[in-house]
Order: C-alpha cells, then structure tokens, then sequence
C-alpha cells in the first residue's frame, strides 16, 4: 500500500529503539478502533440486518431477503429524492465552486485587515445549520419576511406567500441557502491554497511579461488543480446529505418537491415507521458514500499528497 | 504572506478591501437582522412594508427563560464539554499512532475511520434509535455522548493525525536515545508541540457537537434537550414564535462567533479534514 512506504521512511530511524514493542502502536488505537466500531461498525450491520427483515412499528419480524430493496427500488418516490438530491448538489455546488474561486483571487489581492474579515466570513459554514435555516425562514418568509418582501415581491418574482410553498421553486430557494452557507469555505479553503503557491513561476512570467490572466491560467489554476479537485469532491458529498436546513425549511414539501433521500429515510423511519425499507434506503446510501470516500480519499492522498 | 498575483499597491489595496467588505456586510446582513428580531416587538416584526425602527422589547427574553431555555443552554455546554473531552483523551493517542508507527491494514482503517466521518447521520440515526429503545438509552445524556463519538472521534483522529504529522519526528528519536520511555516521550516531547492542534481540533469538535441537530432531535427528549433542538419547539400549535426563535438562534451562534476568531487558519484545515493546510 501507497501509505505504508511514505510512512516508513519517517518511521526507520525510531524502529531501533521500538521493533521490540510491536504492540504499542495497536494498544495506542486500541481505544478509538473499538470505541468506533461500536459507534459506527455496530449501527451499519445492525441497518444491513433490518433491511432484510420486515420490520415496522419498531418491531423487527421475518427475515423476507431483498423485498425490501426491491419494494424500494420500484417505488416513485425514492427516485423522485434521487433527482431532488441530484438537481439540489449539481446546481448548488458548480456555483459554490465558481463563486468561491473568485472570492478567492479577490481575497488574494492585497486586502486588509483579513484577520478580521476570514472570521466574519466563515460565520454562515460555521454555525449551526439549523440556525442557517432558521435565518432564511425568517428572510424568507410569506409577506413579511425581508427579503420575501422587498426582493421577491417588489420584482413581482412572488406574490405575498412564502418561496418555500411553491412546488416549482422551493428547490431553488434551498439551493440558494446552501450556496450562501457554503461558498465562504469553497472561499477560504481556495484561499488557502493560494496563498501556499511558490513565488517563484510567477516572478519567472512577469520577467516574461506574462499578463495577470495569462498567469492565472498557466500557472495558478495548474498548481491549484488537484486542490480544487479534492475540495469539490469534499463538498459534493457533503452536500448529498444536507438535511437540518431542508429540514427546518421545508421537510421535503411542499408535497414531495424537495424531499433527498435524507429526509425520505428520516420520514420512512419517524413518520411512517417504516423501519425495514428506512434500513434499505440507508444501506444504500451509505455504500454510496462510502465509493465516493474512497475516491476521495485516494485523489486527496495521491494528487495533493494529504494525509 | 505570499502575494502571489498581485504586486502591493495602496489605491489598489483599498479597492479590494472595500469589495470585500461590501461582500461581507451582505453576506452577514440575515444574521444583523435575525438579531435585531431578539428585541423587536411582534407588531413591527410583521409590518409591511419593512419597519425599520422600534422601541425594543424584552418579552422574547422572558418567554424563552419562562419555557426553561436555559436548561437546554446548560444541557448543550455539559454535553458537548464531556463528549469532547473524551473524544481527546480516547482520540489523541490513537492520531499519534497512525501518524508515527507501521501498522498492518493501515489504509483500511483510514477509509473505516473516514467513512465514520463522512456517513449521513440519517443513516446512523435509525440503528441508533433502535437499539437505543432497546437498551434504554433514548433520552439519555450518554446515549447522545455516545452517538457524538460517531462523527467527533472519527474527526479528531482523521484532523490531528495531520498536525502530528508536522511534528518533526529528530526530537523524539533524540529522546529515545536518551533512553526515556515510550509515555515519557509522548507526555514530555510530543505533547507541548502538539498542544494548539489538540486545543484547535478540539474546539472545532465542541463546535460540531453544539451545531448537532438530527442526533439530539431523535435520540434526545424531555429530559435531554440541546440548544439546537428547541428552535423547531418554538413553531407551536399557536404559530411560530419569531422572536423567541431569534433569541434561542443567536445564542446558539455566540460560541461560534468567538470561535471563528480565535481559531482562523486551523478551521480550513478542520473542515477539509486536513486536506488543506489552512
């Protein structure tokens, strides 16, 4: 494996004092491995176990194999939360991405007082999401809510009722306030990686007489690529599983317009106590995710060489 | 600081400075607002259009201490203060570890340990309410100090491992050599260096915790309530109570204020999962 030579050159010189101690490092992670499967290892199988079983009113009956996937997979409205999930992440997230690599070059330029003004920006990717709904249900609310009111009403976008009651629209509204939470790390995260770029190509290109967007094609976005790569995919995980603002702000509605997967599952389980099919679905969301951990993991480790 | 693209120039500086706090200031105006909800008697809440002035109001402030929000603020700090703690003590040997010592299936505990972190809590959130029922762990405080390990543990490992990492490793060998032992080393060399990555994982730990909402929604209940889970309480049978919404939104949000200042260049690094540097 990739990571056992790296590590191995830093770990050669200590071995002399250590090779007797072949254990210690396992007693170290001892704790946190079992900790972690119990936590974690624990629920999983425990949720493959359920979704094979009719279970419903937290009563777990027969074992019935796959009906459930099944019974899932021919169902309308799972794949209605699919398309939702999907429209949701590849709307919000190419925006994110855009928005936040040009705060980025801009945030670049020789702006003051950035130690006050880094801080102030993270505010909407810091704080609680349910509090970020909270802000955009206030904002956002049927005839008297600020921007309601004195954006989508004065350019007649809506009449007096609430963005999150129509069909149509509400999924651009949640986008919208997904965009707002999350292009300050999109941002800051760029930034970062900016500011860490070697000097030296960009001095070598202004001797050349380079132009400020020749620079940022030939030099900048190459060197930034596997970063924004890693950040991207980062985020677009991240953002499949959005559910305490979809949450707070709509709970899938209206009707089923804005219903991911998150909420179904949440619903099936809480609403409809459904539990098996809530297993199936959870079954296959989390290997879903976890394909899409591992890539990220492997471009994280091999491109931009973390971790 | 690397000025990559741009030579200093003071006209210029101040052009970019004013975009970006123009930016900031629109950017931040829904939580200006939501804040001056705190104070904002109901009458102007709902005029149309936009009322700007008011003569502040405390009822808001009185209403929520009367529905005993305070207990739910004590509940959030305790919680929060105790899943953290644990999760360093367990944690921090355990980053240690995987960033110093050959291990066998190395990687495969990375992606365990990283899709620990990355899974949807609503998956999680359903097998932990089950067993929970069954145990009698629902609406219990170490019911939810346990569910927090899920993302928190996984996390502070995954983000200290790489602060361990920028440790050089001559002074432990140096260490070595001198024939301390393997805890002498940890507690008297890697310790003091590692100290801000510990303090500064850990604090973006507390902050996860204190932001959770789905967990303490459906694991917790009358006897376990978080700050976060009295907001959706506030929308009653009687409507929805703006106000006492604003006062419970912006209380949860003090701690992150001050957190993002004091904090900055490590949160990059936090919420990348120490991908980036920051």
């Amino acid at each position: 494996m990739a990571s056992a030579s790296e590590t191995m050159t830093v770990a050669k010189p200590q071995a002399t004092g250590m090779r007797e101690r072949a254990w210690y490092p396992y007693l170290l992670i001892a704790p946190s491995m079992i900790t972690l499967v119990v936590v974690s290892l624990a629920p999983f199988i425990y949720a493959i176990y359920l979704s094979f079983h009719e279970a419903k009113f937290g009563r777990v009956r027969d074992f019935i194999g796959f009906d459930n996937y099944i019974t899932l997979l021919t169902d309308a409205r799972f794949w209605n939360s699919i398309g939702v999930a999907t429209t949701f992440v590849f709307i919000a997230v190419p925006i994110e991405f855009m928005l936040g690599l040009i705060g980025a070059l801009v945030l670049n330029q020789n702006v003051r007082g950035r130690s006050i003004l880094i801080p102030l920006l993270f505010m909407p990717t810091m704080m609680a999401p349910i509090v970020v709904g909270l802000l955009w249900k206030i904002m956002l609310a049927g005839s008297w809510g600020f921007f309601s009111y004195n954006v989508l009403e004065r350019f007649n976008i809506l009449g007096e009722t609430s963005i999150f009651a129509s069909p149509e629209l509400a999924l651009y509204a949640l986008i919208f306030v997904d965009i707002w939470q999350w292009t300050p790390f999109m941002m800051l995260a760029f930034f970062a990686g900016l500011q860490a770029l070697p000097l030296g190509p960009y001095r070598a290109a202004a001797v050349d007489g380079a132009n400020p967007v020749q620079m940022f094609f030939h030099i900048t976005l190459p060197m930034m690529t596997p970063l924004l790569a890693v950040i991207g995919l980062l985020r677009f995980i991240d953002a499949f599983k959005v559910f305490d603002t979809i949450y707070i702000l709509t709970n899938g509605g209206p009707g089923i317009s804005t219903e991911t997967p998150s909420i179904l599952a949440n619903k099936m389980t809480f609403e409809f106590w459904n539990i098996g099919e809530a297993s199936a679905l959870a079954v296959l969301v989390w290997i879903a995710f976890f394909a899409f951990c591992s890539i990220f993991y492997q471009v994280a480790k091999k491109r931009l060489n973390a971790f | 600081m690397a000025e990559a693209s741009s030579r200093p120039e003071g006209s210029r500086g101040l052009f970019w400075t004013t975009l970006v706090i123009v930016y900031a200031a629109i950017m931040l105006f829904p939580i200006f607002w939501m804040a001056s909800m705190m104070v904002k008697p109901n009458e102007a809440m709902f005029a149309r259009p936009t009322q700007w002035l008011f003569v502040p109001t405390l009822d808001h402030f009185s209403y929520v201490i009367e529905q005993g929000f305070h207990w739910s603020l004590l509940t959030s700090f305790v919680l929060c203060t105790v899943s953290t703690a644990l999760v360093v003590i367990i944690g921090t040997p355990a980053a240690y570890a995987f960033a110093r010592f050959e291990m066998k299936g190395k990687d495969d505990l990375f992606l365990f340990i990283l899709g620990s972190r990355m899974a949807p809590p609503v998956c999680l959130v359903i097998p932990f309410y089950l067993i929970y029922a069954k145990v009698g762990l629902l609406d219990s405080f170490l019911g939810l100090t346990l569910a927090y390990m899920t993302f928190n543990l996984s996390f502070y490992v995954w983000v200290l491992r790489s602060f361990c990492r920028d440790l050089p490793v001559e002074l432990e060998e140096a260490a070595a050599l001198e024939g301390w032992s393997k805890v002498q080393i940890f507690r008297r060399v890697v310790f003091p260096l590692l100290r801000n990555g510990i303090v500064a994982t850990s604090v973006l730990c507390f902050i996860f915790a204190w932001n959770e909402f789905l967990f303490a929604f459906m694991l917790g209940g009358k006897s376990v309530t978080t700050l976060p889970v009295s907001i959706p309480k506030l929308i009653t049978s009687q409507g929805v109570r703006w106000g006492e919404m604003a006062v419970v939104g912006m209380t949860a949000l003090l701690p992150v204020l001050a957190v993002v200042f004091v904090l900055q260049r490590h949160i990059v690094r936090g919420l990348t999962l120490g991908a980036v540097k920051g």
